[in-house]
């Protein structure tokens, strides 16, 4: 089978629901989207306008759904949506859209623009105009497990060298342990210290885990790239090894898609409810805190940042939680402009990262991260999601930046009480 | 007519001291928002006026207006505007009847030609000339006449300057305003039923004064010093508006106590004049004071805007009808949108084929 304009057309028409239509007739062109938007910031091209990313849905919906849009149609007035459109608005679905919300929470008449792009992408996707960077990684990730490849010797060799080092058992499919934990691609096969940190803080507050095999992988191509089938096979992976194993709970990756795709999208996507709990690791570790399961010793003193991951914060919720964690173990953390709720995204989520079109769309926008570094001048950033933890790192070296990026659940491990 | 006697001559006829016709142009200047610094000049003016010829017109009308401004407060002083123009027709007024009367308004007509000014009260019957007419000549045919060589008109009261209560549904003379008629001179609608009879007055002692030029008109063509604020904004009872404390009917507690009148009809909110700080009867009171509910009289269409005791929020009209028709027609849109709506995404979600990784390029 072959991707199509009829196939995107068609699955556009599929998204468009109540909200949308709702959305679409609301909007008061206002352009205060815009303002909100990172790369609109950065450029100041009107065309990365947030609600203008989604014109050629706009059209299909004014067409096709909407009586008057009927009757133009009728009479040949209406525009149609292209081949060529599609394709022009690749970049501004794909490159320019890291998904990252700010949009969706400053629009005055409430529009969730987010939420339209996300669907927008299956239209995209179904007409065959996703980036090549994202349907290779689905194609690995369908078949291989991981967008990144077969990623099982290298988590069982971490395993090996972690229950080493540590002494710490590491289950792999235990079942009826309290929670299974799920990786994302990026500390699997970069960021693998993570595995010893939370093996050892795990152990300290006496919480039974296991890795599982079948589903060690947090990643949703599905959700990146924008289709509802893929994701709902990369979710019902999750889903089904933890159903398997008889948990409690699943811990979500430091990994903004990953907690979005697992916690947010996961339950609609397989039509039901989880049986068990879905609770992001940084979450779990401001519970261990506060039920003094988690204690520390000593304090970093050098000159910490946060940054906040968009699908973690702003569209998941979790944002005193890092802060209560890092004054526990920082004395020096000063927070940048516009921390929190609002922060601005790194510049690499929603796919942004692995489209090479993107690179220098992305690095660009990075110029507002780097104001605002440079105006704490930290001498280390801490973040809570892998992703934003490479797209940080690769944008300070672009920019001659010499400073440390570390993940929460590291730091917090490294100033951890001993026995 | 030319004659006629000096203002400072006819102050000291009516016992008038200097004093007195100071004050009154002091009053004057404040009420016509000029500078108090002016009020020399609104009296310099007075006193040596150039005496302009003026034609009362009266056509569908009640005489209120006539009536209000002869039994103004200070009737003499009045008197003495009316003195400081040469007043050559009105037929309620003047002595002459019949033809003498037509023949002083044509000889005045021809001696000032382009210079006169027209007061206008009444409105204007188009259905059938017979309805209004004036020794045998119809109100059009007076009024097409006397305006052609007029310098201004000034409409007073609400029926020459909107076509008032004539004018009402089913309007069935057919009555229009002055402005309906004539296009090509200026025009100052002075409306109210009947207006203030200061205001009436300070529009022609303004004119007089500073000319037409000097009278700054709203868009319905009313001089702003006197129609620019709701008589709301100044009411005495707009604390008890502003609290939410209302009379509900005529003789509740709120009724005694004085509180507002809106829910029981009030037009106040709506309504431009200076009602509420000039007040009638030697600033003795106006309606609202009186407790009645403001008729709204100084706007157009009055008598038709509803009820006078519906509370303005309550639409006029037979709206109820129509609004169901919208309602019900808004309906069957929303159903009728929302069916297709649902069969363009059903049919699409019908059409869908599970997107597997190799679903993702296009292939040729």
């Amino acid at each position: 089978m072959s991707a199509s304009l009829e196939k995107g057309l068609n699955a556009l028409r599929e998204q468009i629901d109540a909200p949308v239509a709702s959305f679409f007739t609301s909007c008061v062109s206002c352009g205060i989207c815009a303002e909100a938007c990172l790369f609109y910031q950065e450029t100041g091209d009107p065309k990365y306008t947030p609600i203008h990313k989604l014109e050629p849905m706009r059209r299909i919906w004014s067409n096709e759904f909407t009586l008057l849009g009927r009757a133009k149609s009728m009479l040949g007035m209406g525009r149609k949506v292209t081949e060529q459109d599609l394709a022009d608005w690749e970049e501004l679905v794909y490159d320019s859209c890291t998904m990252c919300g700010r949009c969706t929470l400053v629009c005055p008449v409430g529009n969730d623009i987010t939420m339209m792009i996300r669907k927008m992408r299956e239209g995209m996707s179904a007409s065959g105009n996703a980036p090549e960077e994202l349907v290779a990684g689905a194609k690995r990730h369908w078949e291989k497990g991981s967008p990144m490849g077969d990623l099982l010797p290298a988590l069982t060799a971490h395993v090996k060298n972690v229950e080493k080092s540590t002494g710490i058992q590491v289950n792999v499919d235990k079942k009826g342990v309290d929670y299974l934990v799920i990786l994302s691609a990026q500390e699997v096969a970069v960021y693998n210290e993570v595995i010893e940190a939370l093996a050892r803080i795990l152990d300290k507050a006496g919480v039974s885990w296991t890795f599982s095999s079948e589903a060690f992988e947090g990643t949703n191509v599905g959700i990146q790239i924008g289709s509802k089938d893929l994701a709902r096979e990369f979710v019902s992976r999750t889903v089904n090894a933890a159903e398997k194993l008889k948990v409690k709970g699943v811990i979500s990756p430091e990994c903004g898609h990953a907690y979005q795709a697992l916690r947010w999208e996961g339950p609609n996507l397989i039509g039901r409810t989880y049986p068990f709990e879905v609770v992001h690791v940084i979450e779990l570790l401001d519970r261990l805190r506060a039920d003094g399961r988690l204690k520390t010793k000593g304090m970093d003193h050098a000159k910490l940042t946060f940054h906040d991951p968009c699908q973690i914060n702003r569209r998941g919720g979790i944002n005193h939680e890092p802060r209560r964690l890092l004054n526990m173990v920082a004395d020096n953390f000063t927070e940048t402009e516009d921390a929190g709720t609002m922060n601005w995204c790194c510049g690499g989520g929603g796919g942004v990262g692995s489209n090479e079109s993107a690179t220098e769309l992305r690095l660009q926008a990075f110029q507002r991260k780097k104001r605002q570094f440079e105006a704490v001048a930290p001498e280390k950033i801490v973040t809570m999601c892998a992703y934003c933890h490479h797209i940080l790192e690769e944008s300070l070296e672009h920019y001659d930046m010499d400073i440390e990026v570390q993940g929460l659940t590291e730091l917090m491990a490294e100033y951890l009480e001993d026995a | 007519m030319a004659d006629k006697p000096l203002l400072p001559e006819l102050m000291k006829a009516h016992g008038i001291s200097r004093r007195g016709f100071l004050k009154y142009c002091a009053t004057l200047t404040s009420m016509m928002a000029l500078p108090p610094i002016l009020a020399p000049k609104v009296a310099m003016a007075l006193e040596g006026a150039s005496r302009p010829s003026v034609i009362w017109l009266s056509f569908q009308e009640c005489t209120g207006c006539t009536e209000a401004i002869t039994r103004s407060y200070a009737p003499t002083i009045e008197d003495l505007i009316f003195n400081a123009i040469s007043l050559d027709y009105h037929h309620t007024l003047q002595a002459a009847s019949g033809e003498a009367a037509e023949a002083a308004r044509e000889a005045a007509m021809e001696e000032n030609w382009g210079n006169y000014l027209v007061i206008v009260d009444g409105s204007i019957p188009l259905a059938n000339p017979g309805f209004s007419t004036i020794a045998g000549i119809s109100n059009l045919e007076m009024l097409k006449q006397t305006a052609e060589g007029a310098a201004a008109i000034v409409a007073v009261g609400s029926c020459a300057a909107f076509g008032g209560i004539p004018h009402a549904d089913p309007n069935p003379t057919g009555a229009v305003s002055v402005a309906d008629i004539i296009t090509d001179k200026p025009i100052i609608n002075v409306p109210g039923c009947p207006p203030i009879p200061v205001v009436m007055t300070s529009v022609l002692a303004q004119f007089l004064a500073f000319g037409l030029d000097s009278i700054e008109v709203d868009d319905l063509g009313r001089p702003k010093a006197f129609y620019s604020e709701t008589i709301h904004d100044r009411c005495y009872r707009r604390p008890f508006y502003d609290k939410g404390l209302f009379a509900e009917s005529f003789d509740d507690e709120g009724a005694r106590e004085g509180w507002c009148l809106y829910k029981l009809g009030c037009k106040g909110p709506t309504t431009k004049s200076v009602c509420a700080t000039v007040k009638w009867n030697d600033g003795t009171s106006f309606p609202i004071q009186a407790g009645h509910p403001c008729l709204g009289c100084t706007e157009p269409d009055f008598w038709d805007n509803g009820g006078f005791y519906k509370p303005l929020s309550v639409p006029a009209g037979d709206y109820r009808k129509l609004g169901l028709a919208a309602v019900a027609g808004g309906a069957v849109l929303g159903v009728a949108g929302g069916a297709i709506a649902r069969s363009v995404k059903s049919s699409a979600a019908a059409k869908h084929e599970p997107v597997t990784p190799d679903d993702l390029e296009k292939k040729s």
